[in-house]
């Protein structure tokens, strides 16, 4: 009697534990967003938690009026099941990333189809569009929050600069200074390409150093370098230069002390340097930074860095894209840069990363491009739970 | 709680019998119909059986990697074939027999299949040679351990015998493979382009779980001699997932494609034939109900 109901209640138990579980399903999902279009090509840009537990996509499509690339913006939930999207007019093309979270609201640059003219666009948590905001400038190709304001980098065509702008969330621009890419179409000509997705796709970047000293990752003198600044003096406080175009740092971020993790590329080799401590002054050569090579990476591969803690232990983790067209991500411990684990995702299509970031849950969202039945252009989001995030990087 | 009551309410009977089993003192052996009465009301039943098994999947709450944007979620649900594909299993069965009702231990090794499929269609309204259809053909196959306990009972008592049996099983899984075969129409690529990509086949086991269910069928046993003759049909009814739910997106190669794992009941039907052997009354000058 006794070990039959021990026998029905060790069944009992087992079953329950594997009842589907909302919470499990929350922490733990793959998803591709499908368009049943067979020309529909999409591809995201960047996303954010919002507050509801979902998240918030901003991407880029297709469009036929433009050569430059429409605005896409989708809104899926907690457990990653689609919501809304938003196929924005096509007046407005070039969306940049990353969406830029300021006072419960979600802006991001683009720019007009017509005159090229910089705008500043607001999204709230649903993923509904507010009014835009014309703001000076052409071809926007970087930004980031600083403070309460916007960090825009810009390409300015007409004087041929590269443009850092300190830009408030009513448009007015505080401060800006532009810096020469070099006289010559030759040298422009890659840039306009990046913007029209038909060439190389650069690593435009724009920042504050945990020091307080402004960098945008840009054209400058005839070369793709990282350019320190203080928005004030005509003249970089330093150069970090690249290979013209063929090399340069592909991500950057600013860590404790002074200290810096960044990936660079040279002539389609990839390298990370996870605890770096960069000449902010002076010239000096993005090669000599040195760094782990990754001969698995695709040639001059996007790279994303995030950083986040797993437990007490402060970590940055590369996302990027492999030869085999997986996305993998590597952690490294912040204090000492030493390598603590990978994780790949995505297999049989190809899967290409467009953000990373940390949820609320302690998990990891990381959102790429995948390419259905190997040829269709789709938005993916893969959702590990904090579980498999510290099982991959302990 | 539906389920707890169920089980407790089926396992009451089962707990009378074997406790009035262990109450009740052995008889002695003085005279052959004695032996005969004795053999008769009390038995103990050894043997073994094998057969077929046929599997019903029925997806409790459905789940997708691919998520529609401009067109309908339910066009992506997987679509499950039922009693489709042949398992097999061998079992190993213990009886105890008293007075028609049979209490049955019947340890099982357990292969079954299933198949399910979905389609994908991209084309353009425009130029309707911009078409693509993909079909994704899927087929598991699972080995379980089932750790059944049956209740039986004799419906007729003579030489054939039907009976009529119910029961709980617990369900181990022991492997899973899978095997996705992608097969498509491509119409833009200048013609109509057919094709059969080879099978992408992985170890599931990671993919199921143990799970548990009840059973309920029919059998007739016909004796020869000492040696009793078995058929019997059941319907076996899982009444929890057989999914791991923590495990569901872990394939990359599957999520790759699209595929996840839907929480699922997996029924079966069960048919088996076998010989058992009574444990007691086993002597030459003994034969059994049919002599």
């Amino acid at each position: 009697m006794r070990f039959l109901l021990i026998i029905s209640l060790i069944i009992l138990l087992g079953s329950c534990l594997n009842e589907s579980d909302p919470a499990s399903d929350k922490s733990n999902f793959t998803r591709i967003y499908d368009n049943d279009q067979f020309n529909s090509s999409f591809y995201p840009i960047d996303m954010k938690q919002t507050p509801d537990g979902g998240y918030l996509i901003l991407g880029g499509r297709r469009i036929k009026d433009s050569n430059f690339s429409g605005i896409y913006i989708m809104k899926v939930d907690e457990f990653g099941a689609f919501i809304s999207e938003q196929e924005v007019d096509e007046g407005f093309v070039n969306p940049i990333g990353p969406l830029l979270e300021n006072g419960g609201k979600y802006f991001f640059f683009c720019m007009t189809s017509v005159g090229l003219q910089t705008q500043l666009l607001q999204l709230d948590a649903e993923g509904a569009l507010g009014h835009p905001i014309s703001i000076i400038g052409s071809y926007p190709a970087a930004a980031s929050i600083d403070g309460n304001n916007f960090l825009l980098l810009s390409y300015d065509n007409f004087n041929k600069q590269s443009v850092v702008s300190i830009i408030a969330p009513s448009g007015t621009i505080t401060q800006s200074k532009g810096f020469s890419i070099g006289a010559g179409d030759a040298v422009e000509e890659p840039i306009i390409n990046h913007f029209l997705r038909t060439g190389k796709q650069f690593p435009f970047l724009v920042g504050k150093t945990t020091s307080g000293q402004y960098y945008f990752n840009g054209f400058y003198n005839y070369t793709l370098s990282l350019v320190f600044t203080n928005l004030n003096d005509d003249q970089p406080q330093g150069v970090v230069q690249g290979q013209q175009d063929d090399g340069g740092i592909s991500q950057l971020v600013s860590l404790d002390g002074g200290k810096f993790a960044l990936s660079r590329f040279n002539f389609t080799d990839n390298y990370f340097v996870p605890n770096s401590t960069l000449s902010t002054s002076g010239v000096s050569s993005s090669i000599d930074l040195g760094g782990n090579p990754l001969p698995e990476l695709a040639a001059n591969a996007s790279v994303k860095i995030l950083r986040t803690n797993i437990g007490a232990k402060k970590i940055a983790i590369y996302g990027s894209d492999t030869r085999s067209t997986q996305i993998v991500l590597y952690g490294y411990d912040e204090s000492n840069g030493e390598f603590i684990g990978s994780r790949y995702l995505g297999f049989s299509n190809p899967f290409e990363i467009a953000s990373i970031l940390s949820t609320a849950d302690g998990g990891l969202a990381v959102c790429g491009t995948t390419y259905v039945a190997g040829r269709f252009p789709r938005i993916c989001l893969f959702k590990l739970s904090s579980e498999e995030v510290t099982k991959s990087f302990h | 709680m539906k389920r707890l009551l169920v089980v407790l309410i089926f396992l009451f009977p089962l707990t009378i019998g074997m406790n009035a089993q262990s109450k009740k003192k052995l008889g002695g052996f003085n005279s052959k119909s004695n032996q005969q009465s004795k053999f008769l009301d009390k038995q103990w039943w050894l043997g073994f059986k094998a057969g077929t098994n046929l599997s019903n999947p029925s997806p409790i709450k459905r789940y997708t990697v691919m998520t529609p944007t401009n067109y309908p979620q339910a066009s992506t649900d997987k679509a499950y074939e039922s009693f489709n594909k042949m398992g097999s299993q061998a079992t190993l069965e213990a009886t105890f027999y008293y007075k028609g009702f049979s209490f049955s231990v019947q340890p099982t090794y357990r292969h079954s299949q299933f198949t399910y499929s979905n389609q994908y269609r991209w084309d353009n309204p425009e130029n309707t040679a911009e078409k693509l259809i993909l079909q994704y053909d899927q087929e598991q196959k699972t080995d379980y351990a089932d750790f059944p306990l049956i209740v039986k009972y004799d419906i007729l008592k003579g030489k054939i015998r039907p009976y009529v049996q119910a029961g709980i099983f617990y369900t181990m899984l022991i492997n899973a493979n899978k095997s996705v075969q992608v097969s498509g129409t491509d119409y833009a690529s200048g013609g109509t382009n057919q094709f059969n990509n080879d099978p992408i086949i992985v170890g599931a086991k990671d993919l199921f779980t143990n799970y548990w269910g009840m059973m309920a069928g029919l059998g007739v046993n016909y004796n020869v001699g000492n040696i009793r003759f078995v058929l019997d049909a059941s319907y076996w009814k899982s009444m929890s997932n057989i999914t791991n739910v923590n495990n569901r997106y872990s394939n990359d190669l599957l999520s790759g494609i699209g595929e996840a794992p839907d929480n699922l009941d997996l029924n079966n039907i069960v048919i088996s034939a076998g010989v058992l052997f009574p444990m007691r009354f086993l002597s030459n000058s003994f034969n059994t109900l049919d002599r």
